[in-house]
């Protein structure tokens, strides 16, 4: 095992490509969900940022999707092992029916990481605690530091995402 | 035990970004860090299986809270 | 490892009471609120009671609703 600041670091990047190749494929820098998520988007295109990457930050904000599910499959994982995550899916599940939301991309992203941390606690490389801290890293990237910039970088990767299946555009 | 601390710390700048936020809707993503890291801090404070029904209800309640908050601002619901 | 945990949830607690004292709008301090309500949730469950715990999570976003009826925006 390595030293727990670098487990820590390595999580964290697990846990940041597992919820934005989810969320990107489940298209939620497209559109607003609700009016509220519609709202953020404006008021962050006011101050400076772009409009895709607002819809994406006001969806996180407004439903508990992808991110959520990878924390609590961790927390899961870390209270109770396999069965945990795999119960942590169904209450993300009802937790995105009571929020409006078709509620796939919530469950999908929860159980895909219930078997990425599940698989990287067998093999011995990491704990599960560090998946925890590693996805509040993750998260912090994306909300907390500068949603200027946040929405810049999302709305990049949102082109990207574009190119390989043109049918959509934005 | 880093990890504990990590979210604590993180738990604690992400409030003090909530209140030096002058524009009301920019204050909600702030606020999601701030539930993100106190789930994670319930759940290393008691490793029991019903500890993970107490973070997802805690997450969802305070992600339906912002959701409430976020489309009362913007008008309420609307009809389609 | 407790101690210093519990210290921010205070900390969380007095951060949100002052500025929901302090605020003007009505949703600012609705906002201020709910970072108050997340310092008590650490107190509740470091001494085991995890009912006591779902119970206001769930009861704490049912209030916030009701009282956002009060202070809906007129429609412009």
């Amino acid at each position: 095992m390595l030293d727990e600041p670098f487990r820590i670091l390595i999580a964290a990047l697990i846990c940041w490509l597992n919820f934005m190749t989810v969320d990107l494929i489940f298209k939620l820098p497209h559109s607003g969900g609700v009016s509220g998520a519609t709202a953020i988007a404006q008021e962050v295109e006011k101050g400076g940022g772009k409009l895709n990457g607002g819809y994406m930050m006001g969806n996180l904000v407004s439903s508990p999707d992808a991110s959520a599910g990878t924390l609590l499959a961790s927390c899961g994982v870390y209270c109770a092992g396999l069965p945990g995550g795999l119960f942590a899916a169904l209450l993300v599940y009802i937790g995105n029916r009571i929020c409006y939301d078709p509620g796939y991309a919530g469950t999908t992203g929860c159980i895909s990481a219930t078997f990425i941390v599940y698989g990287a606690v067998q093999s011995g490389w990491f704990a599960a605690s560090d998946f925890i801290a590693g996805m509040v890293i993750a998260i912090l990237t994306i909300q907390g530091l500068s949603s200027v910039h946040a929405s810049r970088l999302i709305a990049r990767l949102w082109k990207v995402r574009c190119r390989f299946i043109p049918e959509d555009k934005p | 035990m880093i990890a504990v601390y990590l979210c604590t710390a993180i738990a604690v700048y992400a409030a003090i970004r909530v209140i030096a936020e002058r524009n009301t809707m920019r204050k909600l993503p702030f606020l999601n860090v701030v539930s993100f890291a106190v789930t994670g801090i319930i759940a290393f404070l008691l490793p029991h299986p019903i500890t993970i029904l107490a973070a997802a209800a805690y997450f969802v309640g305070s992600t339906l809270e912002s959701n409430a908050i976020a489309s009362t601002w913007a008008g309420g619901i609307r009809k389609p | 490892m407790n101690d210093i945990v519990m210290i921010a949830s205070g900390i969380l607690i007095l951060a949100g009471m002052t500025a929901a004292i302090f605020n003007r709008d009505p949703f600012d301090k609705l906002i201020s609120l709910s970072v108050l309500i997340a310092g008590v949730f650490p107190f509740i469950v470091e001494r085991g009671f995890l009912d006591i715990a779902i119970a206001t999570a769930l009861i704490a976003p049912l209030s916030t609703i009701f009282t956002l009826m009060v202070c809906r925006r007129v429609q412009v």
